[in-house]
């Protein structure tokens, strides 16, 4: 029977107490090391590879649909104004316009916020809406709306907004100890100044939504992350039951965090379809998607250390001024310098800045990316006041427990993350790089720690359906943004089954089949869904099992199945799964599994250590990343090959984070001036690096069934660090900020 | 204007506006949807397609340009079974959230039509223009100096 537990959950450091619903108790045994199961832990492809490397693959923005509207969205010129003249009747007269909405029109749905802004806060906040025949027509007729916005004043230098005391939110501070105290103590004292810069997630498919009504039902596809809060946010908006709306997410081309619920168009899309009777598409032109997909906050943040003699880290004082645009939620950019090492006095205060530019929101390890970027660049800094090796300084100061909370950590091998980076990266001789070198670049290898959540929690569900020809049918709630974690619950699933890999077909991404999967966030879904796919898997077998002993009358215990195969444990029966799942006929065995709580009193927490190796052109300012060496503890890694896809993405990410992107605003008008991909350095090929991954792969205890944690955030986080710090290894300084573009090498260089 | 061309090894002749791009005459003529948009002023690669055999962004190109012409799209690449270097793109994993890949292959498709066996900074020179948000690059090398090798 089903019974409901009281646990805590917990999403990027966010920790809530809640009910989950958990089947009864599974009596799965932990799996063993890799070596011995058959499929977990070797590299296995994207089962839907081939389709996206076809182009079958259907996006969100690809749905057609008989008799849909295309629609357009007229967004501020301004950082700041008032609309005080906007023509939607002239849009109405024009051909093929269905459907016209500013920030007066009275909508069907309630939102927080309005969803059209009369007075829109920052450049790209959308003020009207339409919709038409064609895309063509959108587009004219958003043209004709002859938008008279009234300019207010805006701000958006950070400075203007500290000095006018502007907060989104009140400042915060956590303190344990007594800082000044310990500070004033310490032998040795280092203080550090860095600002990172609004950083855009920028997935190549905008965000999207294609809205249809059928009888007072709803169907959205939404190129978003979390398509069951899409859901429950369209059926709330909207006054509908839960069962009269469906979000389908097949494929998404990327998020990075910032496609979250609904959305401003699948509420839109959704109104706009409600009132014209016919589907609508709403689909971010790129720069929309620019201006108002989101942005990862930019940060000014200070960290003063002490330590004693012997490197003894004693006292962590750091701030963080966060530039939260309107508001929102205040990303966690100090927690890295609270967590990453044992220190008994430490205080951060976090101050939340409000300006005229669109609210921060979710990319990837958001908060924690900026804020190891700096931390782990003081921390070198105390290494080299204290005439220490960076890798030795971190080794002193390691922690088994998480210190705001006092709980120990389910498992932390970050000891073993750095050993294994610094023999992969060559650590040891890191000081012959500095000799001349004959290209007369200057080099230097540098590190940092990483630290994240990622344990994952309920809830979490999944069905797993076996057929007469041994084919598994696994239905998760889960949507692919591109991680592969359908590939992930396949060989989970096909693990526990005991029937090979291309026998399994996972499905997910529409919530009219009602098996619930979290977001794809934080980290947590791996070790939130595969524990619930294992238990699913793991009913089947068992019922399989229990089938086989009716047909061959030996006691189901008796038995064991894998590789497609049936045997007794003496040896005599060797049989085919599908000599008796050939006598189903068009029946199927079912199981149904659900993620339990995590055990209570520890914490869950994924780590790593990366190295870069980075040659400074003294002359040009440019920095070129040679290598960089990632090595995770993320518990058992159930697809290698996955695995080490999400860590080299992450990697580039984190480099071009360090190195070339950053979102410019004009003051004088507010408006950023680089929202484009031609301006906006994304990374390519030419700027990648060799990267060397591994894990640690010791499955961690806190995660039931399966040993794994998240990986979606850890490899981005230190790479920013590790590519400063291998900077100041080569040069003997530092830039005020990120990224290490060519002007702010050679100042720094000066 | 009167547009005919080739795509995909078959012919078409249509009325287009003057002002239509070839991107949206694939897309939204033809239905064909593999081909995709990510940026709209070529420089990202999504859209890429075959011209003659030259990976062009579709973003860019009018359609009427395209008038006399052969186009190959995604679709048009390993119509009956998947080509080495598609099935290289599946082993190797070179590929994420896979929006930006069917321009990959259209590129690649057309740097190894033009060189059988390139290196890597030859790879990492013809594919600079094709972004991929995942950072799938590590891989997207790999898939194809394996494809290159003989699909092996």
């Amino acid at each position: 029977m089903p019974r409901f537990v009281r646990s805590e959950v917990e999403m990027e450091g966010r920790f809530e107490e809640v009910w989950t619903l958990v089947d009864e108790d599974d009596d799965l045994e932990p799996w063993p090391d890799d070596p011995e199961l058959a499929l977990v832990g070797r590299p296995a492809p994207r089962e839907d590879g081939l389709v996206r490397a076809t182009g079958q693959a259907r996006y969100t923005v690809d749905v057609v649909l008989p008799g849909m509207l295309h629609a357009a969205v007229l967004r501020s010129p301004r950082a700041h104004g008032r609309v005080v003249g906007l023509d939607l009747d002239a849009a109405r007269k024009l051909p093929g316009v269905r459907a016209v909405m500013g920030p007066d029109t009275k909508l069907s749905l309630a939102t927080d916020e309005p969803l059209l802004a009369g007075e829109p806060a920052y450049a790209g906040e959308a003020i009207a809406v339409l919709a038409a025949d064609t895309p063509s027509q959108a587009a004219a007729a958003v043209a004709t709306l002859d938008l008279e916005l009234e300019a207010l004043p805006h701000v958006v230098d950070r400075d203007d907004a500290l000095n006018e005391q502007r907060f989104a939110l009140e400042p915060t501070e956590e303190v344990r100890g007594d800082v000044d105290a310990a500070l004033a103590a310490a032998d040795v004292r280092i203080e550090l100044e860095l600002e990172t810069p609004d950083h855009l997630q920028t997935p190549l498919e905008p965000h999207a939504a294609v809205a249809s009504w059928e009888g007072g039902r709803l169907t959205a596809w939404i190129a978003t992350q979390g398509m069951f809060s899409a859901r429950d946010e369209l059926a709330e908006a909207f006054g509908l039951p839960k069962a009269h709306v469906r979000v389908v997410t097949e494929f998404v081309g990327g998020g990075f965090g910032s496609k979250q619920g609904a959305g401003t168009e699948a509420l839109l899309a959704a109104e706009l379809a409600r009132v014209t009777g016919r589907p609508v598409r709403l689909v971010n032109d790129r720069h929309a998607e620019q201006l108002d997909g989101g942005r990862r906050a930019w940060t000014r943040q200070s960290v003063r250390l002490g330590a004693d003699r012997d490197g003894t880290l004693v006292a962590v004082d750091a701030d963080a001024v966060v530039d939260q645009g309107r508001g929102g939620w205040v990303p966690p950019v100090l927690v890295p310098a609270l967590a990453l090492y044992r220190c008994e006095h430490a205080r951060a205060l976090v101050f939340p800045l409000q300006t005229n530019r669109r609210t921060q929101n979710a990319f990837r390890a958001p908060g924690v990316v900026e804020g190891t970027a700096c931390f782990e660049q003081a921390v070198d800094e105390l290494a080299l006041a204290l005439g220490l090796d960076p890798i030795e300084l971190r080794t002193r100061n390691h922690v088994d427990v998480d210190q705001s909370s006092g709980m120990r950590y389910s498992s932390k091998r970050l000891l073993e993350c750095y050993e294994r980076a610094a023999e992969l990266a060559g650590w040891a001789d890191r000081e012959r790089l500095r000799e001349p070198q004959p290209d007369g670049l200057l080099r230097g290898l540098g590190c940092a720690s990483q630290f994240w959540w990622g344990g994952g929690g309920p809830p979490s569900h999944a069905t797993v359906r076996l057929d007469a020809d041994a084919r598994a049918l696994v239905v998760t709630g889960i949507q692919d943004i591109g991680t592969g974690t359908f590939t992930t619950a396949r060989i989970v699933a096909a693990e526990e089954l005991g029937i090979p890999l291309p026998q399994v077909h996972v499905v997910g991404g529409d919530t009219a089949r009602e098996v619930y999967g979290p977001v794809a966030g934080g980290s947590m879904t791996t070790p939130s869904v595969m524990p619930a796919v294992r238990s699913a898997a793991g009913r089947v077998r068992r019922a399989l099992l229990q089938l086989a002993g009716d047909v061959l009358e030996i006691a189901p215990g008796d038995l064991v199945v894998g590789d497609g195969r049936i045997r007794s444990r003496d040896g005599a029966v060797d049989i085919p799964v599908t000599e008796v799942t050939g006598k189903l006929g068009d029946a199927t065995i079912d199981g149904s599994g659900s993620r339990g709580p995590n055990p209570p009193g520890s914490r869950i927490n994924t780590f790593g250590c990366q190295i870069a190796q980075v040659a400074v052109d003294p002359g040009l300012g440019d920095v070129i990343v040679e290598r960089v060496v990632a090595v995770h503890d993320v518990g058992r890694v159930v697809n290698p090959l996955g695995a080490s896809s999400q860590v080299e993405g992450g990697v580039i990410q984190g480099i071009a984070f360090a190195l070339s992107e950053e979102l410019v605003v004009d003051p004088t008008t507010g408006v950023p001036v680089n929202a484009t991909l031609d301006d906006y350095k994304v990374p390519t090929i030419a700027d990648t690096p060799e990267i060397v991954c591994d894990f640690v792969g010791v499955p961690d205890p806190g995660n039931p069934h399966v040993g794994a944690k998240g990986l979606g955030e850890p490899p981005i986080i230190p790479t920013a660090a590790a590519i400063a710090n291998a900077f100041a290894h080569a040069t003997g300084r530092r830039a005020r900020a990120l990224p290490l573009t060519r002007a702010r090498v050679l100042e720094a260089l000066r | 204007v009167q547009i005919s061309l080739d795509v995909n090894g078959e012919r078409y002749e249509l009325e287009a506006r003057a002002d239509l791009r070839l991107l949206d005459l694939l897309r939204d003529e033809l239905g064909l949807l593999g081909t995709k948009l990510a940026c709209g002023e070529g420089a990202c690669g999504a859209c890429a397609v075959l011209l003659d055999g030259r990976a062009v962004p579709s973003c860019i190109l009018l359609a009427a340009a395209a008038d006399g012409h052969a186009v190959t799209t995604i679709e048009g690449i390993g119509r009956d079974r998947p080509t080495a270097l598609q099935e290289a793109f599946v082993a190797e994993d070179a590929l994420q959230c896979g929006f930006c890949t069917p321009g990959q292959i259209v590129t690649a498709t057309a740097l190894l039509a033009r060189k059988g066996a390139p290196t890597r900074e030859e790879i990492r020179a013809a594919m600079s223009g094709n972004l991929c948000r995942c950072g799938a690059y590590p891989k997207i090398e790999r898939a194809i100096l394996r494809a290159a090798g003989g699909g092996g």
